[in-house]
């Protein structure tokens, strides 16, 4: 059991880098997709291994919710917003897609030192598992921050959540099942909020492309 | 008891939902600020006979001990002076056709859900919830920020809410980190527990730990307006109606600090020295410090000003914390209070002037102590407070901090911590002071005060902050010293 | 003695088998489109009618035109020793060869890249300036990948990589196994010139790399060229079969009964491996030259992901 957990681990840090070498933004919400299924797999898996051992069903409930919310709903949401807004920006990046590709492997190679010094961490197979999903979390912070596009960023930042939420069932076996609950609400709230003002800020500024926010600048 | 304080925000809100007129609407607001004021004045009176408050209900999550309820004190008696402010505030916005009665009701639903969530954090010791409730106050002042709808205020709530998102993730990573050092000492019921933590602090895996606070040190760091995360903040703040800016400056800031200290205590007393935590904490203090008296120095809407100098006296608070001996941390927490006290009534008559004259920019601005006669030597008297002038309270907590820092063998902090306040006041009152004298332009405004209980809120706070330089009621430093304590660790 | 049996083995199973998975692969994208198609040893009576004709060479060319061909073939050939195509049969194995093995198919692609340029047309240079760019992009993957399932193996010979995975129960169920076996597949496709890096089908000038490096060929040069193609993929093919699908024996049979059974297992694994590619050929488009090195980095991506795995696994 615990070499598919690994399988899956690698298999989701891999979704993360095909998601930076996505070009369009449809394409960005299906990554995300496929990248919160594996997710929901791995979480399910552990959900049927808790379930069998100490008898408790919160982590198998919180695989059901993360089914729910971000395998149907928020992909959904986020393509219904993008149907609506009438984008004005050609190229979303700002270097080529394999430049962007080799810094995402960059970090992970950070990340791997950086975690390696812990000593704590030490069982080998824990070990992997938090520096893929660490990774995850730095490739979605390295999207969000190389995106031109307004879902761009929503996108990136939903993949940060995901790799936090997939670090805390691999290393911890899952929060308290009332601090999860809170996480996806709070989450499913902040995807409702950013969604709303891509609207405005389409209305106010006519295309969704970040860098024209720059009035505020000092 | 202490329920009441989570419960009727949510009533309230509800009742928002249901009503419509401008009058109930304003009563509704007042009288829910004042219930609140009155009910935490009876859990503060409970906290200073018992030391803490718990009830086992929901899980046992409600707890406040003396150092949230000085942070929680400040919120409620915060959001009771603008609500009074907002009365007359909201309907000055009404007269000039600015909002319509459905946005005022909105500003309300929204200002209470955004209390809810603040007072959430404050009142429990499990810190998933407490980090939960933090990214809340996000998502309940996004659209606050971006009230007004045009493309400045789209801008700073777009910035506000990705840049605030992304650092509470950031935060959750090191919440998780601390979830995973704690697993192998706490049961079940008590995981993330603060007060679990806290005992068996030493019990905790260090190189864990360190991580952890790390990543809390930068997630909360952002919503508290620490630099390098501090992009945010100018322009929320100066975009946001005015007392939202004064509860976001007031109030936000601190209950993101607050987050830190809980995990700072608990980080010193596994590592048993401060240096670790000391040094990060120093640092961004320092270089919030510096960033704001570069940026005052050349500043030129005072509303952005007002919250630059927020980040300034965030990262002196942070840098008292970093020094973390028994007389800095009580100057740390007597200047979160002063700190709130004086920018809520500086950005509250930036309000007024805002209103009147219509414009944002400090050269517009000419003549204020003729216009508003009040507001505007309440505002002056407050710049000079907020520099850290004596018999101000600033200036007392200022001046222990820097105590502090001479008197911890790091003389060059002291001295480097001086000479950026010593810019910083140069700035103030450069930019500043162009604003109260002089005439010109401002011809066809009608002198006069127009916002009667806003006005009145303000002198109380000015005298408030007046009075607390010279004298502290021994409660209040009674309590001071208790959380001082449960920082320290006992 | 048993030796050189086992290489005539080896050499005569490959060679024979290599045309069969064009069959294959063209098969199944012909039935998925509602056709027929041409017979499964279709390659087989076309190279036979290649050997017959005569070959026009170019009066601009110069030897390497002529040499190339059987350079390119004896490569192909020398590098199918190298990976067996079961564990009984113990061709020339020694420490190295699987990188021997890649740097002898450089070696073919090198001189084929020369001989698109040889005649001065200008499709061959179009072709062989392309190949070289999709050959360099790629090769990094290539070894990465190598070096990692080495790292596992302990060792650099491609047969101790097969026994060292045949121990290790289903290889595809641990994750460095699993994602380099991912970055094989990408490797076999572009290695291969299938769609979605050359389309193997096309005459058109904008789409073809491999085609437009043999352009030129006809006759018996041309038949040792398209046979030489596919033994190097059956080459690499034989590669990922049997490290990541190794199991081909019953245990405790011995003999010529076994080593019949192992062969027979291998042939289907290599049909199963073919309906694989030609799936991934008819899901796929042909992706714009310029977008190869994307393709190129998530596979270089994947092989370095295992390598890094393997780092925290086995540390």
């Amino acid at each position: 059991m615990a070499n598919y957990l690994d399988a899956l681990s690698v298999l989701i840090l891999f979704s993360s880098f095909i998601l930076v070498a996505n070009k369009r933004v449809k394409s960005y919400i299906r990554t995300f997709r496929i990248q919160s299924i594996l997710i929901a797999f791995a979480t399910g898996i552990m959900g049927i291994q808790s379930l069998q051992t100490e008898g408790h069903i919160d982590i198998l409930v919180v695989c059901l919710i993360m089914i729910v919310l971000k395998v149907i709903y928020i992909p959904n949401l986020l393509n219904k917003a993008y149907d609506k807004v009438q984008y004005k920006v050609e190229k979303d990046f700002f270097f080529n897609i394999p430049l962007h590709v080799f810094v995402c492997c960059i970090l992970v190679v950070f990340s791997f030192f950086s975690l390696s010094t812990i000593k704590d961490i030490n069982a080998g197979t824990v070990n992997m598992q938090v520096v893929n999903m660490v990774s995850v979390v730095l490739i979605g912070l390295y999207f969000m921050i190389t995106r031109k596009k307004a879902i761009g960023q929503i996108v990136g930042f939903l993949v940060i959540e995901n790799g936090l939420f997939v670090t805390a069932i691999f290393a911890t076996h899952g929060m308290p099942f009332i601090v999860d609950l809170g996480i996806f609400i709070d989450i499913l709230t902040a995807v409702l909020i950013m969604g709303i003002m891509v609207f405005k800020i389409n209305e106010e500024f006519d295309s969704i492309d970040i860098n024209k926010l720059k009035n505020l600048r000092g | 008891m202490g329920f009441i304080l989570l419960a009727l925000p949510v009533i309230t809100v509800i009742l928002f939902m249901l009503f419509r007129g401008r009058r109930l609407l304003h009563g509704l607001s007042i009288a829910s600020s004042t219930i609140l004021l009155i009910v935490s004045v009876f859990l503060t009176k409970s906290v200073i006979l018992y030391d803490t408050v718990e009830y086992s209900a929901f899980w046992g999550f409600y707890y406040v001990d003396a150092l949230s309820i000085i942070v929680l004190d400040i919120v409620i008696v915060l959001g009771f002076i603008v609500s009074i402010y907002s009365i007359g505030y909201l309907n000055e916005e009404l007269k000039h056709g600015k909002i319509d009665t459905a946005r005022l009701r909105l500003y309300y639903i929204l200002m209470y859900s955004f209390m809810f969530t603040m007072v959430l954090a404050l009142t429990v010791k499990n810190m998933g919830i407490m980090w939960i409730a933090i990214e809340a106050t996000t998502l309940a002042s996004a659209f606050l920020v971006g009230f007004y709808n045009n493309k400045q205020s789209l801008e700073a709530a777009w910035k506000y809410i990705i840049i605030c998102s992304v650092g509470i993730a950031f935060a959750l990573l090191g919440i998780i980190f601390l979830h995973l050092s704690s697993l192998n000492v706490l049961q079940d019921s008590q995981l993330l527990d603060w007060t679990a933590l806290f005992d068996h602090a030493t019990l905790l895996e260090s190189s864990i730990l360190r991580l952890a606070f790390m990543f809390i040190l930068i997630g909360f760091g952002t919503k508290a307006g620490l630099s390098p995360m501090h992009t945010w903040l100018p322009g929320a703040h100066s975009q946001a109606p005015a007392p939202i800016s004064a509860l976001l400056s007031g109030v936000l800031l601190n209950s993101a600090m607050y987050g830190i200290i809980r995990t700072v205590a608990i980080v010193n007393k596994n590592l048993g020295s401060s240096i670790f935590t000391g040094r990060l904490l120093i640092a961004l203090g320092l270089l919030s410090v510096a960033l704001a008296a570069i940026v005052i120095l050349t500043q030129k809407e005072y509303k952005t000003l007002l919250a630059y100098s927020s980040i300034e006296h965030m990262g002196i608070i942070a840098f008292a914390i970093g020094i973390f001996t028994p007389g800095s941390i009580f100057a740390a927490l007597f200047h979160m209070i002063n700190h709130s006290f004086t920018k809520s009534m500086l950005f509250l008559c930036s309000g007024s002037i805002m209103q009147k004259y219509h414009s944002g920019k400090i050269s517009k601005i000419k003549g204020v102590l003729k216009i508003l006669p009040v507001t505007g030597t309440a505002f002056m008297l407050g710049l000079f407070a907020i520099a850290g002038t004596p018999p101000f309270s600033v200036f007392a907590s200022k001046f222990n901090i820097i105590l502090s820092a001479f008197e911890n063998d790091t003389p060059i902090l002291g001295v480097l911590l001086v000479t950026l306040l010593s810019i910083v006041f140069m700035g103030i009152v450069l930019n500043l002071f162009r604003m109260f004298y002089g005439d010109r332009g401002t011809q066809d405004l009608k002198p006069g005060e127009f916002n009667i209980p806003g006005t009145a809120a303000i002198v109380l706070l000015l005298l408030v902050i007046s009075i607390s330089g010279i004298y502290i009621p021994n409660e209040l430093g009674d309590l001071i010293i208790k959380a001082q304590t449960i920082i320290l660790g006992g | 003695m048993s030796t050189f049996v086992y290489i005539l083995v080896q050499i005569l199973v490959i060679i024979l088998l290599a045309p069969l998975v064009n069959g294959v692969i063209q098969k199944v994208k012909a039935l998925t489109q509602k056709r027929k198609g041409a017979p499964l040893l279709q390659m087989y009576f076309d190279l036979r009618k290649l050997f017959h004709k005569s070959a026009v060479v170019s009066e601009v060319s110069s030897w390497i035109f002529k040499a190339t061909p059987y350079i390119v073939f004896s490569t192909a050939v020398t590098a199918a020793l190298f990976v067996p195509v079961s564990t009984m049969i113990t061709p020339a194995a020694f420490p190295g060869d699987a990188i021997m093995l890649i740097y002898l198919l450089a070696l073919g692609r090198f001189f084929m890249v020369l001989a698109g340029l040889d005649t001065a047309s200008t499709f061959g240079g179009m072709g062989s300036s392309r190949e070289a760019m999709i050959s360099s992009l790629m090769e990094p993957s290539i070894i990465v990948s190598v070096i990692t399932i080495g790292l596992i193996s302990k060792s650099t010979s491609v047969y101790q990589m097969m026994t060292t995975a045949q121990f290790a129960g289903l290889p595809l169920a641990h994750p460095v196994y699993l994602v380099v076996f991912l970055a094989f597949l990408v490797i076999i496709v572009t290695e291969s010139s299938r769609i979605p890096v050359d389309d193997p089908a096309t005459h058109l000038e904008l789409t073809m790399v491999h085609e437009a490096m043999i352009l030129e060929y006809s006759g018996r040069h041309l038949a040792l060229m398209e046979l030489s193609a596919v033994i190097k993929q059956l080459v690499f093919i034989t590669f990922v079969v049997n490290i990541f699908m190794p199991h081909d024996q019953l245990i405790g049979m011995v003999g010529i009964g076994a080593i019949m059974l192992s062969l027979l297992i291998y042939v289907l694994k290599v049909i199963v491996i073919s309906v694989l590619i030609a799936v991934i050929e008819i899901s796929t488009v042909k992706f714009r030259l310029l977008s190869v090195p994307n393709l190129a980095a998530l596979s270089f991506i994947l092989s370095f992901l295992g390598f890094l795995n393997y780092l925290v696994l086995w540390r």
